[in-house]
């Protein structure tokens, strides 16, 4: 089988059998924790650089809102397509791309996982992948809605 | 200790003047930027010479915008300079000139918003910081999902948000200045294109091009160059903050105007009771509704309510978005925030016209940009 990889190492890992990780910052000052990641420094407390760890949280959380695009004029990118703002459980809010064919199938409150979506091949041949979020089926939810 | 407008000496808008806003077209900036010059120079009396410094508030046109333009009024020497604050750019131009009269290094100061859309390099696109959604999320797409949230948050509906593009072309419909001139009905706002979520083209804002001048000067000026005295409206809060952190997915468009509005108010004395005339940064219909709660012209949750009621409408509790609003006079970006300063002087010294809500002594000027910042001015008329 082909290797796959993320197509931004730096926003998510791949897991096997399970969703796939996001990977934000914790600040060892101030304990918050933000995505997406980046190494300047904190914007809570302010400490430098150093006091940044990159910090692993599962790609799973309630959908806050979300809107599908009906126009876009960015290059390479085709509308429709839904945006969706989740409250990970691990605490951040993300704003990701949804899965689904349509906005209707969704709800505020819903519980979301993260999955991939192929996006291309990298320069090795290996096939990459987008991050995405999808509505958790029911026994994913696990009581959730 | 720092001080605020009111410590420091008295400012007063004397001159006002505009280009209408339109779409692109062969004017030249320097045309719509003398244009509006011009005109506020004439509505305050006075000549190019008396203007002791300018600042330009543009963003789009790019480097150096100032002198090519104001060379035309006579080449006097004085001190110019661009401000780019993104959609604040005019508000932070407005903001300079009110700071240098106030603290007395002039006093003549003139604000000049100009702009024509054009390719423009994005420093937040720059920073290396990568998301997951890439370019995926402009402006009308993070405002789509606040609509979401006002939905899910408050039972309104995508008719009620609608309601604001209603209000705001009907005031642009009467405003010669504005880039839409034409009053629009809810069926004809809902049945646009849709654009993001539940936002339809007539609930985006037009970016176009044209020009805004607002002329502030201090009491010696007044006496010293025979202005008007009775059309001169004083200045009474200059406040600008930046977003802070705000924990999980908190509205940030909404706590920053919130934060900064107060400050505004305590500066100038006064509290949302107080405000006959708001101009806003309803660039999408849903910020109006956030801007009014976060602003306490009314509840939380209340703010398609008092569209509804007619409390936002010129000759009610408070008139909102008179000019029209971002909605329907357009925001060419640079020009806008002193536009709505020029809004409200024409409302304070009763020169609204059809446009006039009666008897506005007090008015608020609220823009916000990417980055995030915010800018707040208060105006009164005593």
């Amino acid at each position: 089988m082909d290797e796959i990889v993320p197509a931004d190492p730096a926003l998510y890992r791949l897991k096997s059998g399970a969703p796939p990780s996001l990977l934000g910052v914790r600040c060892r000052g101030c304990g918050g924790v933000f995505f997406p990641p980046q190494h300047y420094g904190c914007e809570s407390c302010g400490a430098p650089a150093e006091t940044l760890e990159t910090v692993e949280m599962a790609g799973r959380g309630t959908l806050h809102s979300f809107a599908t695009v009906h126009l876009h004029q960015g290059k390479g990118i085709e509308a429709p397509f839904t945006v969706g703002v989740i409250v990970l459980d691990d605490g951040p809010a993300v704003r990701a791309i949804l899965t689904g064919s349509s906005e209707g199938e969704f709800a505020a409150g819903d519980t979301m996982v993260a999955t991939t979506e192929v996006q291309g091949r990298d320069d090795q041949g290996r096939e990459t992948v987008e991050l995405r979020f999808r509505k958790a089926d029911e026994r994913e939810a696990g009581g959730r809605r | 200790m720092s001080q605020t407008l009111l410590d420091l000496r008295p400012v007063y808008v004397v001159g006002i003047g505009l280009h209408r806003y339109q779409r692109p077209s062969e004017t030249t900036y320097v045309e719509l930027g003398l244009t509006a010059a011009r005109a506020a120079l004439g509505d305050a009396g006075i000549p190019w010479s008396a203007v002791e410094t300018a600042y330009t508030g543009t963003a789009l046109i790019g480097m150096a915008a100032s002198r090519p333009m104001l060379r035309h009024l006579g080449a006097t020497g004085i001190p110019m300079a661009q401000v780019e604050n993104a959609s604040a750019s005019g508000s932070t131009a407005f903001r300079m000139a009110c700071l240098e009269v106030a603290s007395g290094t002039a006093d003549v100061a003139l604000a000049l918003g100009v702009d024509k859309p054009g390719p423009v390099a994005m420093a937040p696109g720059k920073t290396g910081v990568r998301d997951l959604v890439g370019g995926r999320v402009v402006p009308f797409t993070h405002f789509a999902l606040l609509a979401n949230d006002y939905m899910n948050r408050n039972g309104a509906t995508a008719e009620q948000i609608a309601m604001v593009a209603v209000k705001n072309n009907r005031n642009g419909a009467n405003n010669p200045y504005a880039q839409r001139q034409k009053a629009v009905t809810l069926e004809e706002v809902m049945a646009g294109p849709p654009i993001s979520g539940a936002l339809t083209r007539l609930q985006c804002c037009p970016v176009g091009e044209g020009a805004a001048a607002a002329i502030v000067a201090s009491k010696d000026a007044i006496d010293r160059l025979a202005i008007d005295r009775g059309r001169a409206v004083r200045v009474a809060a200059s406040v600008t903050r930046t977003e802070r952190v705000y924990r999980g997915a908190r509205n940030f468009d909404a706590e920053l105007t919130g934060e900064t509005v107060a400050q505004a108010y305590r500066e100038a004395g006064i509290s949302a009771r107080d405000l006959d005339v708001v101009e806003l940064h309803d660039a999408f219909t849903i910020e109006e509704l956030l801007y009014l709660e976060a602003m306490g012209l009314c509840g939380p949750g209340e703010g398609a309510r008092m569209i509804e009621s007619g409390a936002a409408d010129i000759g009610g509790e408070c008139a909102v978005s008179a000019s029209g609003g971002l909605l329907a006079m357009g925001h060419p970006i640079g020009p806008t925030g002193v536009g709505q300063i020029v809004e409200i002087t024409r409302q304070l010294r009763g020169e609204a016209g059809v446009r006039q809500h009666r008897g506005a002594r007090v008015g608020l000027a609220h823009m916000v940009g990417v980055g995030a910042v915010c800018v707040v001015h208060v105006l009164r008329n005593d």
